[in-house]
């Protein structure tokens, strides 16, 4: 315990190391879960433009003579790929 | 819902960690006893300020949701929690290069402060497989919410009780006999405070916003799909 008292001031060139240490791991937490975020919110865009693709395809069911009670929408399911933007 | 107002925020949380930065490195003065690596103490102390009241902040939101049973509170909890513990890690790592650079050691098992921060941590990072162990939404909910009241108000008696232990070898820089930081120090860690703030609300609203964009579309596609739709993630909290 003794030592942590007499511990004195680092010079400018070990402490700026170390400054320079502590702000960086902020940095970079941050830019990770911005990173993160990024991810979730491209998922969710996709999810969006499945279920765009969905909503068109039931319009089209429906608009198309004798076909609308008959459109098996649950075929597309959780996942599959995005159509259109 | 949650997205309004979340542009002006970043602007302006950008701006602040600017100023504070410029404040930081240009304008506080250095101190006479660390020197240069007291600069660490401008972004150690407001992520640890920051982090504990976010803990307290879950905890009164996760009252809102058992008195209400509006899950909207418990998204609010839980996120505040989520942003809080990032926050705790940047804290520990941060503490422990300031730790090194001060005393020469990376972590003081016998330094009450540091001691009792990790005991918070690590009582919130049980959090997570605390909740996502409970499969049913509604008890998931409801006992997270019990969890973070409990946890939250254990923060300010922890805290409490740190400064009673009178540790001499972390700094007490607010209530010393000799008054204090001095005046452009004080001005410096206020803005910092703000500016690591305004990080919190901006992180806590764009991961609330986040999660309420996905939980619209996990309705839609569950009312477009089949009548008997699943049920959404268990994963986080779904907000509408």
């Amino acid at each position: 315990m003794e030592l942590l008292f007499a511990a004195p001031a680092l010079p400018l060139d070990k402490a700026g190391k170390y400054v320079a240490g502590a702000y960086v791991v902020f940095v970079v937490l941050l830019v990770v879960y911005l990173a993160i975020m990024a991810a979730k919110v491209q998922r969710i865009e996709k999810e969006l433009r499945d279920v765009a693709a969905i909503a068109e395809e039931k319009k089209e069911a429906q608009a198309a003579p004798g076909r609308g009670s008959e459109t098996p929408l649950a075929s597309h399911g959780s996942g599959g790929g995005g159509t259109g933007v | 819902m949650y997205g309004k107002g979340l542009k002006p925020l970043s602007i302006a949380t950008v701006a602040m960690l600017a100023l504070s930065l410029s404040l930081v490195f240009f304008y506080a003065p250095l101190d006479g006893d660390q020197g240069f690596i007291q600069k660490i103490f401008y972004l150690h102390v407001p992520l640890a300020m920051v982090a504990l009241v976010g803990f307290i902040a879950g905890g009164v939101f996760a009252i809102a949701h058992l008195r209400t049973d509006n899950r909207k509170w418990d998204a609010y909890s839980y996120v505040s929690i989520h942003i809080s513990v990032i926050f705790g890690v940047a804290v520990l790592i941060t503490g422990a290069i300031w730790a090194k650079a001060s005393w020469g050691h990376w972590w003081v098992w016998d330094e009450p402060t540091l001691v009792s921060f990790l005991i918070v941590f690590l009582l919130y990072a049980t959090y997570y497989p605390f909740r996502y162990a409970i499969e049913d939404r509604d008890r998931q909910a409801r006992y997270a919410s019990v969890f973070a009241v409990t946890a939250g108000a254990f923060v300010p008696l922890n805290f409490m009780a740190v400064r009673m232990a009178q540790s001499l070898v972390h700094p007490r820089t607010f209530a010393t006999a000799e008054g204090g930081l001095p005046g452009e120090m004080m001005l410096t860690f206020l803005v910092s405070l703000a500016a690591i703030a305004l990080l919190w609300t901006t992180l806590v609203k764009f991961e609330l916003t986040a999660k309420s964009a996905s939980g619209q579309v996990k309705r839609l596609r569950r009312a477009l799909d089949a009548p008997a739709g699943g049920g959404g993630s268990r994963i986080a909290p779904e907000v509408s």
